[in-house]
């Protein structure tokens, strides 16, 4: 199946680059990939009319760095372990609105790489660069 | 409580450095700390920035936010200009403050929607007001949606625009391609009254400060781009004066600067302060809008700047659709001008508040020094101000509903922390 593939970040803070560093690898290979900042109600735009979308984002679930979790956005809540949101409307929660408008796409994978530091100018973690090129070659395989 | 000391925190879990927190101490009922740290002043671009041509600030300076790249541009611009010496053709003034008008329906419709308006009707979030107020959001989606198109169609794309040059635009658009957003602007301007009628009839704390209000004032507009920089209690300057009257303090609890007038103190940046201070050049549909809404200035209480950002959003949506309809295209895209060295500084009206620039450039061209000073490190001072009378109020209630009521507290300022990390979750924990 074609995939909307879109890598969400922030490239000038350190590993929050992950979801733009396979995109950009995937768009240097010749794939059809998409940047995004990673805010919530443009991201929710951005899927719409695919069917299948898969989003790549930088995670902190206490593993360690570089892990990959995948999520099924159409499965159980994604990345909301108790904690609330304030200020922010970022990936968890465009997936979480668009459930309740039903505005989530047939197929939605999330993949999470674990980042480590988030510091403004800093380069993404050694881990993080080796998962977001892996993560790359497997999402081009498929 | 008893003497009983508690805590109200709240921070972010993945900037692991341990910036952007809040804690509240509370002694029995009694606020005995407040220590803010939301902001960190964008010194690593500044250094990024030396060096650098002056034509590749905009696109440098557009990736410091996310929300709000457009502010950074605008003001990086216009300090370019003011150091080149270009002035810019009226057409290209006009696109300007449509392209600002864009941000501004984006940016409020996402905070008045989004973020706050759910604190008022009770919900966790906006997730779980979409539930029972399908309509509402469907509404506020919209309405962002519309300022994406409007940011798209003029910066080429709707996450870091590209197309904003010093002297004007790389590309300027077609009359016909801004006449396709006038269907779209109407829609909004109709949602946008809606708006304000909606958050007018939400319940506000009781809680008015003294504040000093911050602004640019233009005399015939509500002010973006252009104008000085003026407050309720006297100021009125050019913007090549701000560092005169305006410094930046170290604190010692954090990293973060605390912005303060010179010899008074703490102040207010943002739609309260733009709305109070300008008010009779807001178009008519926006100032009856805010009349029927019970508002009228000076209005103090921090609470209600969720009606103050829906009166703006009239405004902005009125304001798009008036370049819409009157813009010609400039004889050139942008005017050039030779390098040569100078300083040039600009405020400008981001959707947060007053946002400067300072670069100086030398004979190439090239930048020797960058000073950005942006809207939330101006409020944060105000903030933690705020949250130190608040907290007061809501000392004796049960602490996550305490906690609750002071993210709202901060929240009344929209504070931009998707600048930062779109990371952002809040512990409470007790002492």
């Amino acid at each position: 199946m074609e995939h909307r593939i879109i890598g969400c970040g922030n490239a000038a803070r350190g590993d929050d680059a992950a979801g733009l560093l396979v995109v950009r690898q995937l768009r240097a290979w010749g794939a059809d990939a998409l940047e995004h900042s990673g805010e919530g109600l443009s991201l929710m735009e951005s899927w719409r009319g695919h069917d299948a979308v898969i989003v790549i984002d930088a995670v902190v679930t206490g593993l360690a760095p570089g892990a990959v979790t995948v999520w099924d956005g159409r499965e159980a809540p994604v990345i909301r372990d108790g904690g609330r949101s304030t200020h922010a409307f970022g990936v968890a929660e465009a997936v979480e609105l668009a459930r309740v408008l039903g505005r989530l796409p047939a197929r939605l994978l999330i993949y999470g790489i674990e980042g480590r530091g988030f510091d403004l100018g800093s380069a993404p973690s050694p881990e993080v660069v080796a998962a977001a090129e892996h993560l790359a070659q497997r999402l081009f395989r498929d | 409580m008893n003497g009983r000391t508690r805590t109200i925190r709240v921070e972010t879990l993945a900037r692991v450095e341990g910036e952007g927190a809040l804690t509240i101490k509370l002694t029995g009922d009694r606020v005995t700390d407040v220590k803010l740290r939301i902001f960190e002043p964008p010194r690593f671009f500044e250094a990024f920035l030396k060096g650098r041509h002056y034509s590749e600030a905009a696109d440098i300076v557009a990736r410091i936010c996310g929300i709000c790249p457009i502010a950074y541009q605008m003001s990086a611009l216009h300090a370019m200009e003011r150091a080149l010496g270009i002035r810019i053709d009226p057409a290209v003034r006009l696109l300007r403050r449509l392209f600002y008008c864009g941000e501004w329906i984006e940016s409020h419709a996402l905070h008045v929607y989004m973020l706050h308006a759910p604190d008022f009707l009770g919900y966790q979030d906006a997730i779980q007001m979409a539930r029972d107020h399908r309509a509402v959001v469907e509404q506020g989606l919209r309405l962002k949606k519309i300022g994406n198109r409007v940011v798209r169609l003029l910066g080429g794309r709707e996450i870091h625009p590209v197309s904003a040059a010093v002297g004007g635009f790389y590309k300027t658009p077609a009359k016909s391609a801004l006449r396709e957003l006038e269907e779209d602007l109407q829609w909004a301007i109709e949602a946008s009254l809606a708006t304000v009628k909606l958050v007018a009839g939400f319940e506000f704390p009781d809680f008015e400060q003294d504040y000093e209000f911050v602004a640019l004032s233009h005399p015939e507009e509500y002010p973006f781009n252009e104008g000085r920089l003026v407050s309720n209690r006297g100021l009125n300057i050019d913007a090549a004066e701000y560092e005169d009257h305006f410094v930046e303090q170290h604190v010692k609890h954090s990293n973060a600067l605390h912005s303060v007038v010179r010899g008074r103190g703490s102040y207010l940046v943002g739609p309260l302060a733009r709305f109070n201070l300008n008010f009779d050049r807001l178009p008519a549909l926006a100032r009856e809008a805010a009349q029927a809404a019970g508002l009228a200035p000076p209005v103090k209480n921090p609470f209600r700047s969720i009606v103050v950002r829906a009166v703006e959003l009239v405004f902005a949506c009125v304001e798009a659709l008036r370049v819409v309809r009157e813009y010609e295209p400039p004889p050139k895209p942008y005017t050039e001008a030779a390098p040569r060295s100078g300083v040039g500084q600009a405020i400008t009206e981001a959707p947060r508040g007053i946002l400067y620039h300072r670069y100086a450039l030398d004979e190439n061209g090239l930048i020797v020094t960058a000073r950005i000073v942006p809207p939330t490190s101006q409020n944060q001072k105000r903030i933690e101000e705020d949250l130190r009378e608040f907290a007061a109020q809501v000392a004796a209630w049960p602490l996550e509903e305490a906690t609750w009521k002071c993210e709202q507290a901060i929240r009344n300022y929209d504070p931009c922390i998707s600048c930062a990390t779109h990371f952002l979750r809040v512990n409470v924990e007790r002492e």
